[in-house]
């Protein structure tokens, strides 16, 4: 029996991309352990203020607890990046790549199915940790006989939803990276090294930081969420923030189209 | 159609394909034979456009590969069996091709009873020996039904019956109309199931005929004739043009006569003919006289068995 081909559509690539991911015991497992290690680390950062910030946590103030405790995200974002950069490129390694390409020779095509599949992926990641971030964070509050912060305060609104941000961003930084390096020690060291470079560049000069600080990622996320200090080089602007961050994917997916479509695989 | 023009490719120090233009015939098996190293799998892996080519285009019904509308319709390869996740499920690996093909899943399950990997469909393909992952490779390249079919030394790791089974199988796609490109170091394989031969060798296009054609034109292929009288059979046919090869009074091996006409000029002088016998050669022959002075890679005692040849 012959079955004839339904249309190939950019939907379908999507959903193979999906099952790319999901066929994987080990993506359904190391995404489930991102999910309870970010949560977790979250509680140990706030209910171990004592060692981190020298104070009880019946001293701090709902917000800073609520601050620590959203530390779980930096951890998803960590791991979320080493998941992206692993599963991509284990599509090089095995080259599986040339499998898909045979069945999506259009590199541009393939690319933007990745992305798409991360974003919606990361997107979750994100909405899902950061929800539950905030209501171990609320529990610790409670526990403690500390008043919950209210979610009507824009204050807290806006730290929730920018917090959302670093995954999705770093993930999609990771995927672009993914095809540039075409390995996934490449990838991830690239995106930690984006993530993390705020601590190196403090300490070179003022000129220097001023220089470099607005235009690193960290300084729009850090913006976009209000966590940004006042007189520091990192205060951005809202859309200015959200302009960086896409130009940041942009380039780099750009570079990373530019390798994938210029290079054998 | 496949058509190749003037595809090149050249890596920093060495060019793995040159200038070559070829198509590849529908409703035939081509056997595509070369030494290793003579750029077999290059012109392959640019046909997918997995590699780019330095000049020169393939083009698939006019089209370029990456603009098909419906490419695994067009084109089915398995150009390494290892080209999956391991830890991947048979049927998962056809499942995800599948889906972004818009093929039905019923298609999937047709490949895997077809293929003979139906039983192991749902373990991980770590576990698959390498001919299983050649049957799973094979399912893969004919999910999308396509009109070529490309396989890349596709005997490796078959045991007998798995080459029965390939025998048949792509003799059974070509009578349908199907392209067949098979590339193989299995020459006896290739000579059972190939009608037409494309040889490359250090990149370029050595031959591009059908098997008989090659043959005809073989040094080795001659003419085994016994008679009552060798020796003036040997006369009469030098002067119809017949090169003798060797002659002696038990037998006489000829070339550029026809059997037929052997037949009649010893009818006419009243010879009684005991034996004559067309001696093909094998492809591994054909092949080694092709290919003599054109090999890269080559063990010591080959190249002494080559240099015979060339003498």
């Amino acid at each position: 029996m012959i079955t004839k081909s339904k249309k190939a559509s950019f939907g379908k690539l999507i959903q193979s991309e999906y099952q790319k991911i999901f066929f994987l015991k080990f993506s359904k497992i190391f995404i489930g352990c991102l999910i309870i290690i970010s949560l977790l680390m979250g509680l140990i950062f706030s209910l171990t203020t004592n060692v981190t910030q020298g104070k009880a946590i019946t001293e701090l103030s709902p917000m800073n607890i609520i601050s620590a405790n959203m530390l779980g995200i930096d951890v998803a974002t960590i791991m979320l990046i080493i998941f992206t950069g692993m599963s991509i490129s284990k599509e090089f390694s095995t080259k599986l790549v040339h499998v898909s390409l045979a069945v999506t020779p259009n590199r541009q095509k393939f690319f933007f199915g990745k992305f798409i599949i991360y974003l919606i992926l990361s997107l979750l990641v994100s909405i899902i940790v950061t929800l539950l971030t905030c209501a171990a964070a609320e529990l610790v509050l409670i526990t403690n006989g500390l008043p919950t912060v209210s979610f009507f305060d824009p204050m807290f609104r806006q730290f929730v939803f920018g917090s959302m941000y670093m995954p999705v961003f770093y993930c999609l930084l990771t995927v672009a990276a993914t095809f540039i390096f075409r390995s996934s020690g490449g990838a991830i060291t690239f995106s930690l090294t984006i993530m993390f470079i705020p601590g190196l560049i403090s300490m070179f000069s003022d000129t220097i930081q001023r220089l470099i600080i607005p235009i690193l990622p960290v300084s729009a996320l850090h913006s976009i969420s209000g966590v940004a200090e006042k007189e520091s080089f990192e205060l951005l602007g809202i859309s200015t923030s959200i302009l960086l961050l896409l130009v940041w994917i942009v380039i780099t997916s750009l570079i990373g189209i530019f390798q994938f479509e210029r290079k054998d695989v | 159609m496949i058509k190749l023009k003037k595809l090149t490719k050249i890596y920093k120090d060495k060019v793995a394909v040159d200038n070559l233009s070829l198509e590849i015939q529908p409703g035939v098996v081509t056997g595509f034979l070369g030494p290793n190293g003579a750029g077999k799998s290059t012109t392959m892996r640019m046909i997918l456009n997995l590699t780019n080519p330095t000049r020169g285009e393939v083009l698939i019904d006019d089209e370029r590969y990456n603009n098909l509308r419906h490419p695994i319709s067009k084109i089915g390869a398995l150009i390494d069996a290892n080209t999956v996740n391991p830890k991947l499920t048979a049927r998962q690996h056809l499942q995800l091709i599948a889906t972004a093909s818009g093929i039905s899943t019923s298609r999937v399950d047709e490949m895997l009873q077809k293929t003979g990997i139906e039983k192991v469909k749902d373990k991980q393909i770590e576990q698959f020996s390498l001919g299983m992952q050649q049957r799973l490779g094979i399912a893969a390249a004919l999910l999308g039904d396509p009109e070529t079919i490309i396989l890349d030394e596709p005997f490796n790791g078959l045991d007998v019956d798995g080459i029965k089974w390939l025998r048949k199988l792509t003799k059974d796609l070509a009578k349908k109309g199907k392209a067949v490109l098979i590339s193989s170091h299995l020459m006896s394989e290739v000579q059972a199931i190939a009608e037409r031969i494309i040889v490359l060798a250090q990149g370029k296009l050595i031959a591009d005929m059908t098997i008989e054609e090659m043959s005809r034109r073989s040094l080795s292929m001659y003419l085994r004739i016994r008679s009552e009288n060798n020796l003036f059979l040997k006369t009469l046919l030098e002067k119809s043009g017949a090169h003798i090869q060797s002659a002696n009074i038990n037998t006489l091996s000829v070339r550029d006569v026809k059997m037929e006409k052997v037949g009649l000029i010893a009818k006419e002088n009243n010879i009684a003919i005991f034996e004559l016998t067309k001696v093909q050669p094998s492809l591994e022959k054909l092949f080694t006289e092709l290919t003599v002075g054109k090999v890269d890679y080559s063990s010591e005692d080959n190249s002494s068995k080559r240099e015979g040849v060339e003498r």
